[in-house]
């Protein structure tokens, strides 16, 4: 029996762990003490990874969409196909006619070559799902602090004396995490949670802020308020390090603290109690996520948090900072390898021309698309305008992640031609003209990038199954059909990191040797081959041109939807333990799928016993965009007022609004409005 | 001495790791119950190997043992499925598998201590609220642990609170 290292393919604490191979199969998991985040621990989808390896649903071979159908085709046949109709879509209309989606399941090395692929054909319609989860942290971060990533590293939580968690639920959706911040707990720190529902995360809390969704500035700025009327600042941080700070206090002047509590439903003796903990504490630490960023305003909200940070001089020091917490196993990595329609591999701006040529010149051509492409949903909106002709989707399924999927649907059946390279059927899969059996985290190498910039190389640990491919092979193979043999030279994925050792410069040092003999990794920046990596950023100055941190005033914004009288409750969405994501690796997974095998509402007790509705009774949740059917959860989780639904489940994005944060065109997936219907058949059913 | 598994609830965050563990440990079969109370305190629960054993005692097929290491583990081939051992167990941690007729509990996972690994809950619990160790000496942690948040002032208790003078 053989143990081949790898790296987790859900969530992105990257934890690592080793599978156990006997005759070329993958028989068991085994725990890898010594890795310096997760400490040989897994989650329960960790320890279910072997569940999807062998499963019969895997794609196995090219399909072909004819009459409605898939039939099986050649490799040779599918490729041939695809390169003839992008090249027919672009010389009609144009290289901005096709969009591109990666994937943060596939390694820095294969997004690299998508981007790389893309932009070649002449498009920056380049974006993946980060612009559903942390295009706001990316976005605000880079302004105010240089960069949009993890300031601090995720076993430095335990060196905190404070931990200021928003809108994160980590022991659900980054379970390992908790163990250092239980770690601070036990060494005396305060830990504040700030959420809509009663979390496992907030059972830990020593203060526990449940805010009305979509509220987050009101409360930060009141936090702020606090802490500028009672001078609780760092004043020589804001000094030497910050610019804008007499801004902010101007901003404030008129802000009170009722006003706050008006709007956030918190009790004001609540916001001061949560703003004295954070101020006071020597090394107080900031985790955010989904509950931040999923906004209209979600832009401003990352910077609100900035904002504290920084008049607190929370930066540079272990178990500080602004952390955010990344969702899939490489979306940090994606963001870096610029899938992004707006960057460049490293977050090189579009519109800087030197930094442009460079890539350029490395990639053997004269210059690159000088306009920023479409994100996420803004290409479902130019299918719908007819602007989008084709798009290629690794490893998405649109269908199930993406905000009102009734108009993802109708984008999708109205494009002239799709293709989907995923390992599963999913929802998307199903509507695609050409299907290209992908393979998973085992069965092929590369590097992925955790939520704290650590860098690891995943081992090959056994062979696809049928004719499914490595991504970064079927890309190579593909750019020889359309006619970019040359720059895809690539016999390994080896061989793609050394290329972007040279395009990325925090990746510089980063090497497949060094990365193969270190269990761990390196967490960028990493300029060179000597460098030992940056697990904490922002020491002695910031990254921004000014080496400053910027402190900028936000203001409050209500969220798209109101609660009325057709919609009295809000809805807020979000993930849970045994699931991932889109569902489509959960879901068949039968140790996670049958502890919760169906979509589920949280409705608060009070207005359950007001709509008559009883413990596990099937009800409809309606909003106006359509509806879905679930069971109904009867808790004291939410707020009265408020329910919940788990998106895993094909289905529940029909309710969410596709209104976009005007900064990071994230959608508002965390607020939108709904009624809560019994459902009428129930008894003739039964 | 023998080895137990040791709970710390203060640190259990309901996350099921440890029951998909011992799931794949056993083919299929959780031997750990994660019961979640009041919405806001999540206690996983196994066979505790009881020092003295009245599903042993009571069981007519002498199937269940208790090994010198302190496992105490059902021998299935003896076993005839009455579930007599489950009306005398304090803890309601042994169950029936419906495919062997016989019941399954908890065994330590002797056969990776065999092999020098800890129990696989032990292992992949995310919170670190298990531990696998001799008894007395997780009891001396603990004390140390709760002695440093008596002086230190952790303790969530008003009242008598010493703070220890820094070091420099």
């Amino acid at each position: 029996m053989q143990l081949v290292p790898t790296i987790c393919t859900y969530c992105g604490t990257g934890c690592g762990l080793y599978l156990a191979v006997e005759e070329g199969k993958a028989v068991g998991i085994e725990y890898l003490s010594a890795h310096p985040a997760s400490e040989g621990a897994l989650c329960p989808k960790g320890n279910a990874l072997l569940q999807i390896l062998y499963h019969p649903d895997r794609l196995l071979y090219p399909q072909k969409k004819e009459n409605g159908a898939f039939k099986r085709i050649s490799w040779d046949e599918a490729y041939g196909i695809i390169a003839d109709k992008l090249k027919e879509i672009i010389s009609i209309y144009g290289s901005d006619a096709v969009a591109f989606y990666g994937s943060a399941q596939c390694t820095n090395e294969e997004n690299y070559l998508l981007q790389k692929m893309g932009r070649l054909l002449g498009t920056n319609n380049i974006d993946h799902c980060a612009r559903l989860c942390h295009a706001p942290s990316v976005a605000a971060l880079a302004a105010t602090l240089g960069s949009g990533a993890m300031t601090n590293t995720i076993h430095g939580f335990a060196d905190s004396d404070c931990i200021l968690i928003v809108g994160s639920n980590f022991t659900e959706n980054h379970p390992v995490i908790s163990r250092w911040v239980l770690d601070a707990k036990e060494k005396g720190a305060k830990i504040i949670v700030v959420d809509p529902r009663y979390t496992p995360t907030a059972w830990f809390a020593d203060s526990f802020l449940q805010l009305r969704p979509g509220t987050d500035i009101a409360l930060i700025n009141g936090m702020i308020s606090v802490i500028l009327k009672e001078k609780l600042y760092n004043y020589n941080f804001i000094e030497e390090r910050t610019e804008g700070f007499d801004d902010l206090g101007k901003s404030l002047v008129n802000y009170s603290l009722q006003e706050a509590s008006k709007i956030t439903g918190i009790p004001e003796d609540s916001i001061k109690e949560a703003a004295r903990l954070y101020a006071r504490a020597k090394n107080a630490s900031i985790i955010y996520c989904m509950g931040v960023t999923q906004h209209r305003s979600g832009t401003d909200n990352v910077i609100a948090l900035s904002n504290l940070a920084l008049i607190c001089g929370n930066f540079g020091r272990p178990g500080t900072g602004i952390n955010p917490l990344r969702g899939q196993a490489n979306v940090q990595g994606s963001c870096d390898m610029g899938v992004l329609p707006s960057f460049f591999p490293g977050y090189v701006k579009i519109s800087d021309k030197a930094q442009r040529k460079r890539i350029a010149n490395l990639w053997g051509v004269e210059d690159l698309p000088t306009q920023p492409g479409l994100t996420i949903v803004e290409i479902i909106n130019a299918v719908h305008d007819g602007r989008i002709k084709g798009a290629y989707v690794m490893g998405e399924s649109l269908m199930v992640s993406d905000p009102d999927t009734h108009h993802v649907e109708e984008a999708l059946h109205k494009l002239d031609f799709l293709i989907v390279q995923d390992i599963f059927m999913t929802e998307t899969a199903a509507l695609a003209d050409i299907l290209l059996p992908a393979v998973c985290y085992a069965e092929k190498e590369g590097s992925v990038t955790s939520t704290e910039r650590r860098v690891q190389w995943r081992h090959k640990a056994i062979e696809p199954p049928g004719e499914a491919k490595a991504d970064w092979k079927i890309l190579c193979e593909l750019a020889e059909k359309m006619g970019l043999a040359e720059k895809f030279m690539y016999n390994s994925a080896e061989e793609i990191l050394i290329e972007i050792n040279k395009a990325i410069p925090a990746y510089g040092g980063i090497t497949p040797a060094r990365l193969k003999e270190n269990i761990g990794g390196l967490c960028w920046p990493c300029p060179d081959s000597s460098h030992q990596g940056t697990p904490i950023l922002h020491i002695s100055s910031f990254r921004t041109p000014s080496g400053k941190g910027i402190i900028k005033p936000v203001v409050h914004r209500e969220p798209a939807e109101i609660p009325n009288y057709e919609y009295p409750f809000t809805l807020t969405t979000g993930r849970l333990v045994l699931h991932y994501n889109s569902g489509n690796m959960t879901r068949r997974s039968p140790s996670l799928n049958k502890r919760v095998p169906e979509v589920f509402v949280e409705i608060n007790r009070k207005d359950a016993e007001y709509l008559g509705i009883k413990p596990d009774e099937r009800v409809k949740v309606i909003s106006r965009r359509g509806s879905v059917e679930a069971k109904a959860l009867i808790t004291r989780r939410v707020a009265p007022g408020v329910v919940f639904l788990p998106f895993h489940f094909p289905g529940v994005n029909r309710l969410t609004i596709a209104e976009l944060d005007p900064v990071s065109k994230i959608p508002e997936f965390k607020v939108a409005t709904c009624r809560i219907e019994k459902v009428a058949d129930q008894v003739g059913e039964q | 001495m023998s080895k137990i598994i040791h709970l710390d609830l203060n640190r259990c965050i309901y996350c099921h790791a440890c029951e998909v563990a011992c799931e794949r440990e056993h083919r299929g079969i959780s031997n750990i119950f994660i019961t979640l109370l009041d919405e806001r305190q999540a206690i996983p629960l196994a066979c505790r190997h009881c020092e003295k054993n009245p599903c042993l005692v009571v069981c007519p097929t002498n199937a269940i043992e208790r090994k010198e290491s302190g496992a105490v583990i059902i021998h299935s081939l003896r076993c005839i499925g009455c579930k007599l051992c489950a009306l005398v167990c304090p803890f309601g941690v042994i169950q029936l598998d419906e495919m062997d007729k016989v019941v399954r509990k908890c065994d330590l996972c002797v056969h990776r201590l065999e092999d020098g690994k800890d129990p696989a809950c032990v292992k992949t619990c995310s919170a670190r609220a298990m531990k696998f160790g001799e008894f007395d000496k997780i009891m001396a942690d603990v004390r140390e642990k709760k002695s440093m948040s008596i002086i230190s002032g952790v303790t969530d208790n008003e009242g008598f609170v010493v703070t220890l003078p820094e070091r420099s």
